[in-house]
């Protein structure tokens, strides 16, 4: 018996470690490269250990060249202001639903779950949020659309709220003379870190990663979040080097940065800060999941 | 019970999204055709009431260009100088909105499907020209060319005009730079010179094999020869022997013909492959040749690579040598060549919901005609991003340099007439004189003008484009083995359909041959 276990926990921790591995070695290809000289990456290739250690990258980085400061803190700010609403709002949506003694329960909780099931195609979406909303090219063009509020977060918290917070709790509030938003501000949500900071992870990492609204919406460039800075230089770089532009254009390459390491380099620091958060809400992480899901 | 109703109605609910995800993609073309037609019935109501009752007003144009690096810091102050001048001179400003190339296909369909505010863009073959044209998204020019456009059409000349008719109309209008390719072969100088290789004795295959042979046995650390573009190119990028007619599915062997082939089954195409896979095998070619993101240029800076075969044009030594900053020559391989791609792979439209199109001309027009405006967009503001150093040479302003400059798109092949512009320091002098010889010498292709439609056999097409880009680059890069994987793909191409799109596209070819008298 115990040696079968012991068999089975080392063939566990081998196919663990092996998965570990995957995960973390692309990660630190990708920091050895953006230390790396670009001579030498252009000749030799990439490699785990930087044959010959530069900093030019960051140092392209912080001059200025690309303005990633300010893409940066676009992405700081539409990510911390988005998660604060888009939280706030899923939970003020939420809360409603979750109560048996909501009348407009079943419409309500109908047009939540066809947001989840439907969307209106890119054109039309794109009319309303230009034409009817006037978006474009305004840095709510990164917050609002598709973002603030997700079907699937307000579900989550939905269910944890009705499964975890009994609803003799709510009502002794009210016994005690609490109001609606007494109760929803001062108990429920106070109950409910577990769930809240699930979904505000999910809700950061959206934000942080998300370049398509970018895309879609801006034209103007000093609007762009980080990671559509990224997503500019790889695509210009991809475009030049291989499309038949590439024969007309003249790139002034005399003083051209870095491209491979500086790609390498802002893909780092795009993937700092969620590195940073991760660690801090892992702990909620898990349990709100299996708390907002499973009990449902 | 309950659960198998709710079982039901949600595999209802599934299938039903996934018809209408279906149908979404043939669905859009329609809609953008309503939202465009309902947009340009707007846009004449403006025009009516601005053009009869207050002449005076000027017109604001927006104009959309594609960037292909972070956006100039001065950009502002320089549009704002060539809209000064332009209201002066028209009586029309002009909102030039930079977007990033890799955005440029979405946010160019969506502006043209939205009917949002949008005067003049740049259009390519490789971009979409000829749909957009079909889906009514361009405004037809031929009459704004006989009109205010005229002197476009003088500047451009008209063979290269005729290159952008669909069905006879022409809804676009090529930039004014290299209208034609040639196939160079690039080299370090300083090899060349230390390895006493005579350039005028290149003028093949054979001839590079030489070379490559020397660059190998002396010169062990460095990789003879690489693809001249990054990304999925072979050896074979710009090679002019045939006309591609835009895809390479189905070409003219023999330009000087109207006969439509299948390039892959060609006996001259098994011929370069196979030499291409024996200088692979050799050594010859860079290894990682199919999969390279780096562009050659870029490879023979690091000092990596010696050589490189692509597209030329008058001036290309000179601007490759800058961008590799170590002296490169070149060698003339195949002359220059025009097909329709070279001449409709970049130019500008009118955008069918611009509200005064004939106003969009105009402003076009300068953009073809107006030094001063030209200058201004493609190098700044003199004495403040540029000085003269001679007649027609300009440098950086004092104390600028490439990273400090706040103007350089580095885009004078992009915006109109590049033969009005000034040259950049390093640059050949007479690069614009060299280029209008060059294109007025080009061998034309008996097809230029013709642009295929890929609409009737749009199955096949995929399905071919799938099967090529498996075994091009890797064929002609020479990594694969072209005695067996040769024939497997053309079995592929077979079953895939190359044979449907070549029937389709000789009957196209001979319609328009009918059509324009070609014969």
């Amino acid at each position: 018996m115990f040696r079968e276990n012991r068999v089975w926990q080392t063939a566990a921790h081998i196919i663990y470690i092996l998965l570990t591995i995957a995960c973390i070695a692309p990660f630190v290809l990708l920091i050895s490269s953006s230390l790396t000289d670009e001579a030498v990456i252009l000749k030799s290739g990439y490699s785990f250990f930087p044959k010959e250690f530069s900093l030019d990258a960051y140092r392209y980085l912080l001059t200025g060249g690309e303005s990633i400061a300010r893409a940066y803190g676009i992405t700081v700010f539409v990510t911390v202001f988005g998660t604060a609403t888009g939280l706030l709002m899923s939970a003020m949506l939420a809360y409603p639903l979750s109560r048996r003694d909501y009348p407009a329960r079943n419409i309500l909780l109908f047009l939540v779950v066809i947001t989840l099931l439907f969307n209106g195609g890119l054109v039309p979406t794109y009319l309303v949020y230009t034409q009817l909303l006037n978006l474009k090219n305004t840095i709510w063009a990164l917050i609002v659309p598709g973002l603030l509020m997700n079907g699937f977060n307000v579900m989550l918290i939905q269910t944890f709220f009705r499964t975890s917070i009994p609803s003799a709790v709510i009502e002794s509030a009210s016994i005690d003379g609490a109001g609606e938003f007494r109760i929803f501000w001062t108990i429920v949500l106070r109950l409910s870190t577990p769930v809240l900071a699930t979904v505000g992870l999910f809700q950061t990492l959206m934000y942080w990663n998300d370049w398509m609204n970018g895309t879609v919406y801006l034209t103007n460039t000093k609007l762009y979040g980080i990671q559509n800075v990224l997503n500019r230089i790889l695509s210009d770089a991809q475009f030049l080097a291989s499309s038949s532009f590439g024969a007309n254009s003249n790139v002034l390459a005399s003083a051209s940065p870095p491209l491979e390491t500086v790609k390498m380099a802002i893909a780092v620091i795009g993937v700092l800060p969620v590195l940073i958060v991760y660690p801090f809400c892992q702990k909620y992480f898990v349990k709100g999941i299996a708390l907002g899901a499973v009990k449902g | 019970m309950n659960r198998k109703k709710w079982l039901s109605s949600l595999v209802m609910l599934l299938t039903l999204a996934l018809m209408l995800a279906a149908c979404s993609g043939g669905g859009s073309n329609g809609q953008s055709g309503n939202s465009s037609g309902g947009q340009s019935g707007n846009a004449d109501q403006t025009t009516g009431s601005s053009s009869s009752g207050e002449k005076e007003d000027t017109y604001h144009a927006v104009m959309a260009i594609p960037m292909f690096q972070a956006e100039p810091k001065d950009f502002q102050m320089v549009e704002d100088e060539i809209n000064r001048i332009m209201k002066e001179k028209i009586n029309a400003t002009v909102d030039i909105m930079p977007i990033p190339i890799g955005n440029w296909m979405q946010q160019m369909n969506l502006m043209l499907s939205s009917g949002e505010k949008l005067d003049l863009l740049f259009t390519s073959s490789s971009m979409g020209y000829s749909s957009q044209a079909a889906t009514g998204k361009l405004a037809p020019l031929n009459d704004l060319l006989a009109g205010p456009g005229k002197v476009i059409v003088e500047n451009v000349g008209e063979k290269y005009i005729n290159a952008t008719k669909i069905a006879g109309e022409s809804y676009g209008v090529p930039t004014i730079r290299d209208l034609a390719a040639n196939y160079e072969y690039v080299m370090r100088k300083d090899l060349v010179d230390k390895h006493n290789i005579d350039l005028t004795s290149i003028r093949t295959f054979d001839d590079i094999e030489r070379v490559l042979e020397i660059i190998k046995t002396n010169e062990p650390d460095i990789v003879p020869i690489a693809p001249g573009g990054a990304g999925n190119s072979g050896m074979l990028v710009g090679y002019n022997a045939w006309d591609s007619l835009g895809d390479g599915f189905g070409v003219l062997m023999d330009p000087d013909s109207l006969v439509v082939s299948n390039l892959y089954e060609s006996e001259e195409y098994r011929e370069i492959v196979t030499r291409m896979h024996d200088w692979y095998k050799k050594g010859y070619i860079l290894r990682d040749a199919a999969t390279n993101q780096i562009a050659a240029n870029q490879l023979v800076k690091a000092g990596k690579v010696f050589s490189y075969l692509g597209n030329g044009k008058p001036g290309f030594a000179e601007q490759e040598s800058r961008a590799a900053g170590m002296e490169l020559v070149t060698v003339e391989i195949r002359g220059p060549f025009a097909a329709t791609t070279n001449v409709t792979g970049l130019m500008w439209s009118i955008a069918q919901q611009s509200e005064n199109k004939e106003k969009a001309m105009e402003i076009l027009s300068l953009f073809y005609s107006d030094k001063e405006i030209i200058d201004l967009i493609n190098w700044g503001i003199e004495g403040v991003h540029y000085v003269k150093i001679g007649d027609n040479m300009i440098d950086f302003a004092e104390g600028l340099d490439a990273s400090t400059t706040g103007y350089m798109p580095n885009w004078d092949w992009l915006t109109g007439n590049a033969y009005l512009t000034y040259v950049f320091k390093g640059g050949d002098p007479e690069v614009w004189e060299k280029t209008k010889v060059f294109n007025e010498s080009a061998k034309a292709s008996k097809a230029l003008g013709f642009t295929f439609n890929a609409d009737p056999v749009k199955t096949e097409y995929t399905a071919v484009t799938n099967v090529v880009n498996q075994y091009k680059v890797g064929l002609e890069s020479g990594t694969l083995d072209p005695e067996k994987t040769l024939p497997e793909f053309i079995q592929k191409l077979k079953a895939a359909g190359i044979d449907k799109i070549i029937e389709e596209k000789q009957r196209q070819l001979d319609e328009w041959a009918q059509q324009n008298n070609v014969k």
